[in-house]
């Protein structure tokens, strides 16, 4: 008689494990489905049409193009972080805070375009740098849990643009709402209205997959945060490697921002960030924290926001789509786990 | 004198929503299991509880339907991180993402609209009559009472005076020794995190049948992530849980008396003030006493699935 049990590995094979991934995200898409069906909408129509107003014209495209460079850099923010076993729920923060500072610089100082925008895109990352600092010094010398400090300084950043705009860089011609004035210079357009966001965006992720593949750096961040313990026992400067690795995760979010205030809207506006920090952790999960992944999961994540835009003309909120988002990171999580298990076909004559 | 008899009152309000997640995030956090999706809940909460207000007019029903909601998801949460032992993280998160995307979406109908029935404050003869003490202590409606005083004592009796106190906090710290002791592990955290779950969902309807008669989308506003802050800041005890609530109740409260008076600071930087705050009390404490740290230590074995075979 053969017996069938379940054996827990310590890690999954990654084949395995992307299966799981793949089949997590089909179960998340056909629950959304069900419980679309079950309040009186068609999930095929709606779908049929998520398809075709994005993938059916060159505007879908290039409000695809737009949506995939936030999530992108924020994705890639959260995966950096996550290489070293840190959690970075703030990278919606440390993306206002980067428009924020990006905004001062177009707004105050004087240039030619080509000294003031990567002025912007430094201020953008410095800016993101700074919103990590408290969280990243607290968690490396007080060891306080970075999750929720990182994610409290969210909702300053937030609350901090939001009066700005609504305040002291109101614009002062009136004639805009809660926005300031548009921005004097602009990230120059590549395609339509698609600027040069998401193609930075990409080769950064090339270029730090490169990092962490090839380099000692990477390397020594991997091992730090797979075992602290045996990377300080091998002399690597774990902290250090810590705090560097968690302002560097600050600052791509920050040049996201840059980018999407300075490419995208154009002006500083509260509500700029559009939950893209807390799609990005869930971008950054899905891809493993790869880099390259992120590339992909970035996309996805960019069709389904974009369904989201459709979905709000069918009397559903923007908000449905975070509801998805979260089913699919439920689903992901218990796949993980699953990954683990092994069939095992015993023969009852070995016990 | 009246304004600071405002502010406790005030406090007392808007306190109570963090005070009540906080309890819940202390339970499930002491048998070994990070909630991270108390944000969500509360959403949750909040919206079936004004949903079922406006259908039924009945404030009772509406608080037990949240409960029973945040009962159903916890159930969901703890079968995910407890029973599959998913990561409890990742969980979390997903939870929180779920819980305010589907309020604010089933919650659209009724979304900005006051709520008709609310729980009334109380008249206690004599009490509420004195002057000063009246009106800051005992002029509120009952969940006030039931979240500041009957829930704490209850809780803190339960868990440090009596046998499945101990068995229950031996779940959160070594969660193999009490395996061994003949305490079902799993069975003791998924009924905790669920119970957790619902008070959670609980505070969210004392958010809109209570504080702020009616619901919208952003009306949490990240209450969740503060209240599990607290939890850490309290050392995982219930009565430092409510007594941190309302200390953000007091700064909450404080904020609005500023917007009310027309303090010369803008109302969005008043409003910085309780997330400003609760970071501080999560790095100031540690980094000034080096004995909080033990005192205050987390369970031994959070965030950490038990293996009954990889011990």
């Amino acid at each position: 008689m053969n017996l069938i049990r379940l054996q827990r590995m310590p890690i999954a094979t990654p084949r395995v494990a992307f299966a799981f991934r793949v089949a997590s995200v089909l179960l998340a898409l056909f629950t959304t489905a069900i419980a679309l069906s079950i309040s009186g909408r068609s999930p095929v129509a709606l779908g049929a049409k998520v398809i075709s107003s994005t993938f059916g014209s060159s505007f879908g495209l290039e409000d695809l193009a737009l949506l995939f460079s936030p999530l992108v850099y924020c994705g890639l923010s959260v995966a950096v972080a996550l290489r070293i076993g840190a959690w970075n729920i703030g990278a919606e923060g440390q993306f206002n805070f980067g428009a924020f500072c990006a905004t001062g610089v177009a707004l105050f100082v004087q240039g030619p375009t080509w000294v003031i925008l990567p002025l912007m895109a430094l201020a953008g990352m410095i800016g993101g740098a700074l919103w990590i600092l408290i969280p990243t010094l607290a968690r490396a010398y007080a060891d306080v849990s970075e999750l929720i400090t990182t994610l409290l300084m969210n909702f300053v950043a937030i609350l901090l643009v939001y009066w700005v705009a609504t305040g002291p860089w109101l614009d002062p011609s009136g004639m805009a709402l809660a926005t300031t004035s548009r921005l004097p210079v602009s990230v120059p357009t590549l395609w339509g209205i698609v600027h040069w966001g998401p193609l930075v965006a990409i080769f950064l992720a090339i270029a730090l997959a490169l990092f962490v593949t090839y380099t000692r750096w990477g390397y020594e961040v991997r091992i730090a945060g797979a075992n602290p313990g045996a990377a300080r026992y091998a002399g690597m400067p774990v902290k250090t490697q810590l705090i560097g690795i968690m302002l560097l995760s600050g600052a791509i979010a920050g040049l996201g921002g840059m980018m999407e205030v300075a490419g995208t809207v154009g002006r500083l506006q509260g509500g700029i960030s559009n939950n893209y920090g807390y799609i990005g952790i869930m971008v950054a999960v899905l891809a493993r924290a790869a880099p390259i992944g992120v590339l992909a999961t970035a996309f996805f994540m960019a069709v389904l926001l974009n369904g989201g835009i459709v979905l709000q003309s069918q009397g559903l909120t923007t908000h449905t789509v975070l509801a998805v988002t979260g089913l699919i990171l439920l689903y992901a999580a218990i796949g993980d786990e699953m990954a683990h298990y092994k069939i095992l076909h015993t023969k009852a004559k070995d016990i | 004198m009246d304004i600071i008899a405002g502010l406790i009152q005030t406090a007392f309000l808007a306190g109570g929503v963090l005070a009540l997640a906080a309890l819940g995030e202390v339970l499930a956090e002491r048998v070994g299991v990070v909630n991270l999706g108390v944000e969500g809940l509360i959403a949750l909460g909040a919206m079936s509880a004004v949903a079922t207000v406006v259908s039924t007019g009945s404030a009772w029903l509406g608080l037990l339907v949240a409960l029973f909601v945040g009962f159903c998801s916890g159930m969901i949460f703890a079968t995910a991180t407890v029973i599959i032992r998913a990561n409890q993280i990742l969980c979390g998160l997903a939870l929180t993402y779920i819980g305010t995307g589907m309020a604010a979406t089933i919650g659209k109908p009724f979304s900005g609209s006051p709520v008709p029935v609310t729980f009334e404050d109380l008249h206690i003869p004599f009490l509420s009559d004195l002057p000063f003490f009246g009106r800051a202590f005992f002029s509120h409606n009952i969940l006030v009472y039931v979240i500041f005083l009957a829930l704490p004592l209850a809780l803190h009796y339960m868990m440090f005076y009596t046998r499945h106190g101990l068995n229950m906090r031996a779940v959160g710290e070594n969660p193999a020794a009490a395996d061994a002791a003949g305490i079902s592990v799993i069975k003791m955290r998924f009924w905790y995190t669920s119970l957790g779950s619902a008070l959670a969902a609980g505070a969210g309807a004392y958010l809109t049948l209570s504080f702020v008669p009616s619901w919208s989308e952003g009306v949490v506003a990240g209450r969740g992530w503060i209240a599990v802050a607290l939890v850490i800041f309290a050392g995982f005890r219930p009565i430092n849980a409510v007594l941190a609530g309302l200390l953000f109740g007091f700064v909450t409260a404080l904020g609005f008396t500023g917007q009310a008076r027309n303090w010369p600071i803008a109302s969005s930087i008043l409003s910085m003030l309780p997330y400003l705050g609760t970071m501080a009390l999560m790095i100031l404490p540690v980094m000034t006493w080096q004995r909080m740290r033990r005192l205050m230590a987390a369970p031994e074995g959070i965030t950490a699935p038990y293996y009954r075979d990889q011990r």
